[in-house]
């Protein structure tokens, strides 16, 4: 029990809210948030966590959606000694009433620590520690209130996606829409793990893609346009008009000098083929340039952060899929990934690592799709060639 | 796909009283049944409360009650 | 037992109406000031959004709070970004002033909107973690308040996306920001025989490392295993699988930082971010090195960085070379590469600058 926080007290200082002044609100009326308060205090004093691993918890019938986390000094901060986590998976969008809110904290600070996220880095809403006994009882109370949990170990992992078209005028798909339609159809994918590791699904509505899915998703979908981008020149001539150096800050900047600009008759043209779709020009000039009209998205494969063989970035693995409900094509596509990685995967290894183990060209024939010059930086450039006669 | 049926059932829950854990995929190797199938012989078991699930790195499965490694 | 696989709720019904109405024909935005953005539908509609930074680690009661404001100003709904960041959205431009002023009652910055810095997607430390080499709501508390300028103004060159990861697993696109603290231990784990025997499959323990740094004990009645700490590059996959295994430790445990990482597809492809600091010492409560090497770069990239670069496209311009000259950080053989794919790294022309 820690009631003096000397470390902790120097982090309620300065303009950025503060985590120190919410656990101590909440130490204040819950044993383990003033336990949670002093092993934090504990650590910042050992420079070392105090935390151990997990074990067994869960819920009956499920594999995934709790961590367990057990206090290394039970004897010293008893009401945290176990700590376990639960992972609610967020409505897709992060969209909320507070009705569902508020129901949420008097579940958690009955059952929990009245600690929370929102939200983790996978996008699910986390409740930050309650006790073994305590998780079967919180579980049928949230599922009661029309709540669930998320992934966790060697399962699906909670789907994310960006606001999408619930507020921009970018997206290319419907990505809440998309987002939910998968998480529901994958329920059983998302709770009971069956894999050799984790696998994650992220959807952007474009390029920009807010929620890095290209980085931190096995299975990423980037929403993007066949046809050419919408130029409204009236509302280009707006932003010349208004100060915008649009040789320097739009053309000039154009990866692969697409745009042209005539300065005498004031007007952008687009070199259609030439135009990669990164979204610069659209970001500096939201009024006046738009996506184009055919839209879908790139569906790339891969991206995962460094544990075990180092961090990949997604490739492309299907450079345009129409993305309509039900989402058939990409369920099937999803399905056949599993199976084959399923199938030879070792323990702990991500698709990406399986496909650079086993070859991109073994993949692609597992998978029914033929090779395109979309899927590469650059053709091989060795001699070291298999041809099957 | 088949069904999951008692008696593969009760053969999972045989081959678990065999190892402290196994993955899915060993189950189902170990017994040489469809894979897709255990996984839901292991589901329905789980929703039973005869099997459990555990983390070592990567998730696991063990009979319930069963004494870990450790 | 009760209801299981029943999944989120549907979004729709969080939605609010304005928002449900003008699903899929919004037009174009403004950023009228830092932090408000507004969004116009083709059918005319208008939805303002307010903006407000949150410490993601908060209590029940710090949740109802934000719920009073949504209540009284957005018919009872709001949302959170993919960065933690709380959206407030009206339809009603005279509420926009309202919410911002009981935001700030409550002591939440508006900010976080483009060009600038915006909440520091970051992972739970010592707070919930086994495996944390240093903390992570400490640091970003202390980061976000060096930088608290650019949340809640707009005057950098484009976004500066910091993440913080308290160990090499880096949850949450360390690996692509543009600057990004993370945990290392920089100690071989210590394995703890006894508990070895007990807690730890020795095959998957041996095949958890990267480097084939764990061996079998030679002393067969041994039943654990030995660390080649000359192999050893502390990376805990072994502690993972293993618990016997630590290697957590007060001197030997710190932070790197990494720069240059971006998402976007937005002008150059994106970037893996690129080791810059190798090791800084844990120093809680507010680790003054590491804020001050964040802070520094900030400055550095500001000054110099053309419009619309991020720091990678920025670096990328004028060279990793000149990088390190203008921060004045000393390059040593910790930031040459000599994991897998290291050759892809090494300079292979003549072109560079002195």
């Amino acid at each position: 029990m820690a009631d003096e926080t000397p470390l902790l007290d120097e982090l309620e200082k300065g303009p950025w809210p503060s985590y120190v002044t919410e656990i101590k609100r909440m130490a204040k009326k819950n044993a383990a948030a003033k336990d949670l308060l002093g092993i934090q205090e504990q650590s910042y004093k050992d420079r070392v966590t105090h935390w151990k691993h997990g074990g067994i918890v869960g819920v009956t019938g499920y594999g995934a959606g709790v961590i367990g986390r057990y206090c290394d000094s039970p004897e010293k901060f008893p009401d945290a000694a176990s700590f376990h986590t639960m992972r609610i998976n967020q409505p897709a969008g992060w969209f909320y009433t507070t009705k569902s809110l508020r129901t949420i904290c008097d579940i958690w600070e009955k059952y929990g620590s009245g600690m929370t996220n929102f939200h983790g880095s996978t996008g699910d809403i986390i409740l930050l520690g309650t006790t073994t006994e305590n998780l079967q009882p919180c579980f049928d109370t949230l599922t009661e209130a029309g709540f669930d949990l998320g992934g966790s170990g060697s399962a699906l992992r909670t789907p994310a996606g960006c606001v999408g078209q619930a507020r921009c005028e970018w997206s290319n798909i419907d990505t809440l829409g998309l987002i939910h339609d998968l998480t529901m159809e994958f329920q059983d994918e998302i709770h009971r793990p069956r894999w050799p590791y984790k696998f994650k699904i992220k959807a952007s509505g474009c390029p920009n893609d807010c929620v890095a899915a290209i980085a931190r998703a096995d299975f990423t979908i980037i929403g993007t346009w066949r046809d050419a981008l919408r130029i409204d020149q009236a509302a280009v001539q707006e932003y010349v008009k208004k100060g915008l150096d649009i040789q320097e800050l739009v053309v000039r900047r154009c990866p692969s000098e697409a745009l042209v600009w005539d300065a005498k008759t004031q007007e952008l043209k687009l070199l259609v083929d030439d135009c990669v779709r990164c979204m610069h020009c659209i970001n500096v000039m939201p009024k006046a340039v738009r996506p184009g009209i055919e839209k879908g998205a790139t569906i790339l494969v891969g991206g995962k952060a460094p544990i075990i063989k180092g961090a990949y970035l997604s490739w492309v693995l299907v450079p345009f899929m129409k993305v309509e409900p039900p989402y058939d094509e990409m369920k099937d596509l999803l399905r056949k990934i599993w199976e084959w990685w399923d199938e030879n995967g070792r323990t702990r290894e991500r698709l990406a690592e399986l496909i650079e183990r086993l070859g991109f060209k073994t993949f692609l024939r597992e998978m029914g799709l033929k090779p395109v010059p979309q899927m590469v930086k650059y053709p091989r450039s060795n001699p070291y060639v298999f041809f099957d006669r | 796909m088949a069904e999951v049926t008692d008696e593969l059932k009760e053969k999972v829950i045989k081959y678990l009283e065999t190892v402290p854990h196994a993955k899915n995929r060993d189950v189902a190797r170990a017994l040489g049944d469809e894979k897709a199938l255990v996984d839901k012989a292991i589901a329905a078991l789980a929703k039973e409360d005869k099997i459990e699930y555990i983390y070592l790195g990567a998730s696991f499965v063990k009979l319930k009650g069963k004494k870990m490694v450790d | 037992m009760g209801r299981t696989d029943i999944g989120p709720p549907d979004f729709h019904e969080m939605l609010p109406d304005v928002i449900k109405k003008n699903y899929g024909t919004w037009k174009y935005h403004e950023i009228p000031r830092p932090g408000v953005l507004k969004h116009v539908a083709e059918s005319g509609d208008t939805v303002y959004t307010v903006r407000a930074g949150s410490p993601r680690l908060v209590s029940v009661d710090f949740i109802r709070d934000i719920c009073d404001i949504a209540d009284k100003h957005c018919d009872g709904h709001l949302r959170f970004t993919s960065r933690y960041n709380i959206e407030f959205l009206t339809p009603n431009e005279k509420n926009v002033d309202l919410i911002i002023a009981d935001l700030k009652k409550l002591g939440l910055p508006v900010g976080g909107t483009s060009p600038g810095i915006s909440n520091i997607v970051h992972t739970q430390g010592w707070i919930h973690c086994h495996s944390a080499a240093t903390d992570a709501s400490g640091l970003v508390k202390a980061i976000m308040d060096e930088v608290y300028e650019h949340f809640v103004e707009t005057k950098l060159p484009n976004h500066v996306r910091i993440a913080v990861g308290c160990c090499i697993n880096m949850c949450g696109a360390v690996h692509c920001s543009d600057i990004a603290v993370v945990g290392v231990h920089t100690k071989p784990p210590r394995p703890d025989h006894d508990r070895v025997v007990a807690q730890c499959e020795i095959p998957t323990t041996i095949q958890s490392c990267p480097t084939g740094a764990i061996r079998r004990h030679p002393d067969q009645s041994m039943k654990s295993v030995v660390v080649k700490e000359d192999l050893c590059m502390y990376c805990g996959n072994c502690f993972t699988v293993c618990p016997a295994m630590p290697l957590a430790d007060a001197e030997g445990d710190g932070v790197a930082i990494y720069v240059g990482g971006k998402v976007p597809n937005a002008r150059k492809p994106p970037m893996f971010s690129r080791m810059v600091i190798p090791f800084l010492p844990n120093r809680p409560p507010r680790w003054p090195e590491v804020v001050q090497a964040v802070k520094k770069i900030v400055d550095i990239y500001a000054a110099n960085a053309k419009p619309y670069e991020r720091v990678g496209e920025w670096i990328e311009r004028i060279g990793w070379e000149a990088f390190f000259r203008r921060t004045e950080i000393p390059f040593t053989e910790q930031h040459i590469d000599d994991f897998t794919h290291a050759v892809e790294t090494y300079r292979t022309t003549t072109q560079f600058k002195w």
